[in-house]
């Protein structure tokens, strides 16, 4: 399940892309505004990677587009960035409030044994984390199930672990070349 | 009730060493099969040989209907992994498929007697049968309608009649859900789809599309331990999910610092393809400075960059929580920047030049093959 090296070759193509049309805007600004346009290019180029398949990447590229639209639009152009950009992605469940009041009056009154108390207080620690990764994962509080979630969140982690094997080793090299 | 137990002892006992056949099982249920279509009419002796050319559902009756004695019989022919080879056959035809026939016996067994209980749950087949024989199992399986139906002319009941058109109804629908993930090889012999149900474990559908929902939660879990460095060691699944959360925060966090490093040292960037295509054959040659540095820092990633990525990560471990970025390394960055601004720029400029040039030897090819 590691990430393959056409994975990181297809980033970096990405990538450079991305900074080619970056590197006018941000030729003469401050550390911060580079660092946050070079960012914006690597997720930009980290999400297409996927042509809109997953939940994950479509987040990250509407997330990106209301930050940067012009530059979205660029790298995308080839793989239909309208639609991804203008893609509706499902929405939220909300439960209605007195709902949820009242089931949980009702869920109230059973009295539980200690049995069912330790697993009731199991499932509550991991109902948590989830809701801690779904605030992680991009687009992750749109993804109705459990199953769906850590699927993306699969794809998610090998996504970023590409990005930043390839951004490692770029960075290493510009590095080593400053102290020469 | 006699036979249940008799069957569950005898399958229980044949446990390890069907395990041991489930591979051949295929084949020898084939050749059982054969054998049964090609039995000669007038082999039948007893009673056990009456029962196996008979078709499946008089078989059930028969084994309902004969005195504890000769079922008996039966079921030691049956079961006699040791036995030896059936002597009203004449001899000749040797019995080569024991496992087939007991899980068939013990589902055919079980079905009668549940009619019998109004015992739903079937618990006995399931939780004898090992998992690797599940092909097996569902050639056992292809005809339980006909079997229901005709134990239900057996026993006519109407609250137990009632729960075995429920249970072929559920049957119905598992098979109608889960019939597209099979191959179309086996979709046409295997009809019926076996979400399993261990001893105690609830039938109705909602508990099994639970408990279906569940599994796929733990496939997924498994392949992100696998995923997660350090992570397949831990027990409990919120403690797994902490750590994927710290895992993909990390990362995140890396990209936030890597692209920060790379927005100190290198103010101008120079991914400018023209520019690279340019003075792709020409770099190499002129900048002479450029051309050292980069053969020096660059001769394994040029060649792959997991490599590389594995190479400095064993020499200096980055380990991201050491990097709390917002607002602790800010003026550091800028420090950093001021010095190398101070220093003097045509070192940032040799250092641009030198990106642009490794990347231009990174991807030569592709970026000829995209132009």
């Amino acid at each position: 399940m590691q990430p393959t090296s056409s994975m990181n070759e297809e980033f970096l193509k990405k990538w450079q892309m991305g900074l080619q049309i970056v590197r006018p805007s941000i030729d003469n600004t401050s550390v911060s505004e580079r660092k946050k346009a070079i960012k914006l290019s690597a997720d930009i180029a980290m999400a297409s990677l996927r042509k809109g398949t997953t939940c994950w990447s479509r987040a990250l590229i509407q997330k990106t587009a209301t930050e940067d639209n012009f530059l979205v639009r660029q790298m995308l152009s080839g793989i239909k960035e309208e639609a991804l950009i203008n893609k509706r992605l499902p929405k939220k469940v909300v439960c209605h409030r007195k709902i949820v009041r009242r089931s949980k009056k009702i869920l109230r009154r059973k009295t539980k044994s200690a049995c069912e108390e330790a697993a009731a207080k199991a499932k509550k620690l991991v109902k948590r984390r989830t809701q801690g990764l779904r605030n992680v994962v991009p687009g992750g509080d749109l993804m109705s199930n459990d199953v769906l979630l850590l699927q993306e969140t699969l794809d998610y982690i090998m996504s970023l672990q590409t990005q930043v094997n390839v951004m490692r080793s770029i960075v290493d090299a510009a590095e080593a070349g400053t102290e020469q | 009730m006699d036979l249940t137990g008799g069957f569950g002892a005898r399958s229980g006992g044949a446990g390890p060493c069907r395990e041991a056949i489930g591979l051949e099982s295929l084949h020898l249920g084939d050749e059982f099969r054969q054998l049964v279509t090609t039995l000669p009419p007038d082999n039948a002796g007893g009673s056990f040989t009456a029962l196996l050319e008979l078709p499946s559902t008089q078989a059930v009756e028969l084994l309902h209907f004969t005195d504890s004695s000769s079922s008996q019989a039966a079921v030691t022919a049956i079961g006699g992994d040791i036995a030896p080879p059936l002597h009203s056959f004449g001899g000749t035809l040797t019995f080569p498929s024991n496992p087939v026939l007991l899980e068939r016996a013990a589902r055919f067994s079980v079905i009668a007697t549940e009619q019998q209980n109004g015992n739903v749950s079937g618990e006995t087949p399931t939780s004898s049968v090992p998992s690797n024989s599940s092909a097996n199992l569902d050639r056992v399986k292809t005809e339980p309608a006909e079997t229901d139906s005709a134990v239900e002319k057996q026993v006519p009941s109407p609250n137990q009649t009632n729960r075995s058109g429920k249970r072929k109804d559920f049957e119905k629908k598992v098979k109608s859900s889960t019939k597209k993930n099979k191959s179309s090889e086996e979709n046409e012999k295997l009809p019926y789809v076996h979400v399993r149900a261990r001893r105690g474990q609830a039938t109705d559908s909602h508990s099994l599309a639970e408990r279906a929902r569940r599994e796929k939660i733990n496939a997924r879990m498994k392949l992100l331990q696998e995923l997660v460095p350090g992570c397949d060691k831990i027990q409990g699944t919120a403690l797994v999910l902490d750590e994927i959360i710290n895992h993909v925060q990390s990362l995140q966090r890396q990209v936030e610092m890597l692209s920060m490093r790379l927005a100190a040292v290198n103010p101008r960037i120079d991914f400018n393809l023209d520019t690279i295509l340019a003075s792709e054959n020409g770099s190499l040659m002129d900048g002479s400075f450029s051309g050292t540095a980069m053969q020096l820092a660059w001769p394994h990633q040029a060649i792959e960059t997991e490599q590389s990525f594995h190479h400095h990560r064993q020499l200096q471990p980055p380990p991201p929580q050491q990097w709390p970025f917002e607002g602790l390394n800010q003026p550091v960055w800028g420090r950093e920047e001021d010095q190398t601004h101070g220093n003097d720029h045509s070192n940032l400029m040799a250092v641009s030049e030198n990106v642009m040039v490794d990347s231009a030897n990174l991807h030569p090819n592709q970026v000829k093959m995209e132009l």
